[in-house]
């Protein structure tokens, strides 16, 4: 302690001082025990919770491409007689992407694919732009917040009336959002109420192991614990094709190509 | 016909159970990449009968009591022009109600030339034909209600005149065509005019302007009387979630045999002639319109020209309690200007004032039941005081 050499030295003091350090030395010896017994409690297999999954020496990944040949129109706006136009463009929509997740109907109810996560709630948003919401598809862990930013000049009302999720944002405009928090897994289908064309699917899952493809069709899930588990590929409104897989106690890579048709 | 809205009725409950199960189409259907587009629009309404004619749009058809099917179709040829179509039915009659081409003439710039069977470009209320745009289910007074006017008959006197007041629904005159039929509503929501409409938006502004063959109350494929119609909008967005629109229109209304036959000659004198101002706000769960109308119609009475004026006001409002679910309530007033009879000085026809309650509940995004509760005083007819539950199922692709 750098402060004991810059004051003089008190033989009383000195003694005093000794000892309070020898008190703070064993307090921090005691604090640094706790804290490695409640470390101890916390690992796998060591007492207190029980484990989500029995030791493993390693986790593995599965990857790859989903290739869509399945042809899905744009949704498009009613065709509205009464209607004098000179509206703005709507956006293409990304009716590319899929969702591929894992299922493990074996998987023993405290697997990380049967639990929920815990901790801070992690965001993500979908906005609405040009009469489109961006992404059209977006998959998330049961407890994320999504944001809904409009970005439009017009007003939009987001709501769903999904069983996963009923919700109405009421309507706002440019500049403002508003927030969700989807705490059931399943598929939340979002409108917006005031243009009819707008549809996007929210993807609630209750494990971590999804993900969104990209938009060459791959798509890549990491620390996958090792089981015995079925890949499947979701794609604008149903399960579309489907893998099983077992990742090895060892983990490693595993490729798994899917088809929409 | 009650037992036909009744079984449509019966057949919707069914065919949105089905969907519910099923998973009818919710979405419109697209062919050919989005070239060719289909939507359709089911609704079935019932409600008791109303012997003082205060819901009736057409002589036939009262707007709460009725099975209406409508079928819509765009046809993109290419990025410049489109074609759209509607085929109504109401309560099984069916009828071509809109068939127009779009011309987009730059593709850079935001002007539509529509050309053909066009939507009106007059007020608000007249771009929510659909009925998922309604709140209620109940159209607005000025859309709806038949006052005593009829474009192929006048009366010989203003006696003639006031006699026929509150028998919008099936009046006849002595001059013109002899047989009795229904009068016109202030603004036409069931049948499109013919013509040449253009619309441009720049910035928060948007103006339309058309060419039509009828009148705002009495919209024509064919014209009837030589004078042509003109209607023009304009509508402001001063802030989010706020519209404020104004329109007019002016028309040759009377029709050419009526002129004939009392030897006048066909001058744009007997015009109808309209003002309106509206105005739509949302924000949050809320939504709240209005919209006033001045009309005034210029008919040969006798020997002099007798411009016959009609106001009305309505204002409605709309709030989403939870998602899904929502309540609403229109009040409205028609009032028409006085004339001079033998015995007595009245407005022309009886006026009118309608409260609406209601409310709906989305079974799907597409299938909506609603409810809804009228009330109806009319200042004149044989009839003065009509009050109607009603019940409606929506299901729209």
């Amino acid at each position: 302690m750098r402060w004991t050499h810059r004051l003089p030295p008190d033989t009383a003091d000195d003694a005093r001082r000794t000892r309070r350090r020898r008190t703070a030395s064993w307090q921090r010896h005691l604090r640094i025990a706790l804290l490695a017994l409640v470390a101890l409690v916390h690992l796998p297999g060591l007492g207190g919770e029980p484990p989500l999954v029995e030791a493993q020496s390693g986790t593995g990944s599965i990857r790859g491409r989903v290739d869509i040949r399945r042809i899905v129109s744009a949704p498009q706006a009613r065709p509205n007689v009464a209607d004098l136009s000179a509206q703005a463009k709507i956006e293409a929509h990304d009716l590319q992407r899929a969702v591929v997740f894992l299922d493990a109907p074996d998987v023993p109810e405290r697997s990380p694919l049967r639990a929920a996560p815990r901790g801070t709630p992690v965001r993500a948003r979908m906005d609405q732009r040009n009469e489109t919401f961006l992404p059209h598809v977006l998959a998330v862990t049961t407890g994320t917040l999504v944001d809904f930013p409009n970005n439009d000049q017009t007003f939009h009302n987001v709501f769903s009336l999904s069983k996963t999720k009923r919700f109405d944002l009421g309507r706002y405009g440019r500049g403002e959002q508003e927030t969700v928090r989807f705490e059931r897994a399943g598929i939340v289908r979002v409108f917006c109420d005031i243009h009819s064309h707008m549809s996007a699917f929210v993807l609630v899952f209750n494990h971590p192991f999804h993900t969104t493809t990209a938009d060459d069709g791959r798509y890549r899930i990491d620390n996958v614990p090792p089981g015995t588990y079925t890949v499947t590929v979701w794609h604008e409104g149903a399960a579309r094709d489907s893998r099983s897989i077992t990742i090895p106690a060892t983990g490693g890579v595993m490729d798994v190509d899917l088809l929409v048709q | 016909m009650c037992r036909c809205v009744l079984l449509a009725a019966s057949f919707l409950i069914a065919v949105a159970a089905h969907a519910a199960a099923q998973g009818l189409p919710s979405e419109p259907l697209a062919f050919g990449d989005g070239r060719v587009v289909l939507g359709g629009d089911v609704t079935a309404t019932i409600a008791p009968s109303d012997p003082g004619f205060f819901t009736y749009g057409t002589y036939e058809h009262s707007s709460l009591r009725e099975l209406r099917m409508s079928l819509s179709a765009r046809i993109r040829a290419n990025s410049r022009l489109s074609l759209l179509a509607e085929v109504r039915s109401q309560n099984l009659e069916v009828t071509p109600f809109a068939l127009y081409a779009r011309i987009r003439p730059f593709e850079s710039a935001p002007l539509d030339i529509q050309v053909g069977r066009i939507p009106p470009t007059f007020g608000r209320a007249s771009r929510l034909l659909y009925a998922r745009d309604n709140p209620l289910i109940g159209l607005p007074l000025a859309y709806q209600y038949l006052t005593s006017l009829r474009p192929d008959a006048v009366p010989a006197t203003a006696d003639e005149l006031l006699t026929m007041r509150a028998r919008g629904w099936l009046a006849g005159y002595s001059v013109g065509n002899a047989s009795l039929t229904a009068g016109v509503p202030v603004a036409s929501a069931f049948s499109f005019d013919t013509g040449v409409q253009a619309t441009s938006a720049w910035r928060r502004i948007t103006l339309s302007g058309a060419v039509t063959s009828g009148t705002l109350s009495n919209p024509r494929v064919a014209d009837d009387n030589g004078g042509k119609q003109v209607q023009a909008r304009v509508t402001v967005r001063p802030a989010p979630g706020l519209e404020i629109g104004s329109s007019f229109a002016r028309g040759a209304f009377v029709s050419r045999a009526v002129l004939r036959s009392l030897d006048q000659p066909l001058t744009d004198s007997f015009v109808q002639q309209a003002y309106g101002l509206d105005m739509e706000y949302g924000r949050r769960h809320w939504l709240v319109r209005a919209e006033g109308i001045a009309s005034e119609w210029r008919i040969p009475l006798g020997t002099t020209t007798q411009p016959l004026r009609t106001s009305v006001g309505s204002v409605e409002g709309r709030y989403a309690f939870l998602p899904g679910m929502y309540a609403a309530a229109r009040l409205e007033h028609l009032a028409f200007s006085r004339i001079h009879g033998s015995s007595a000085t009245l407005p022309w026809d009886a006026p009118v004032t309608r409260l609406e309650i209601g409310g709906g509940y989305y079974i799907r995004r597409n299938i909506v039941a609603r409810g809804s509760w009228q009330l109806n005083q009319r200042d004149g007819g044989r009839i003065r005081s009509a009050s109607f539950g009603a019940a409606q199922l929506l299901y729209w692709f």
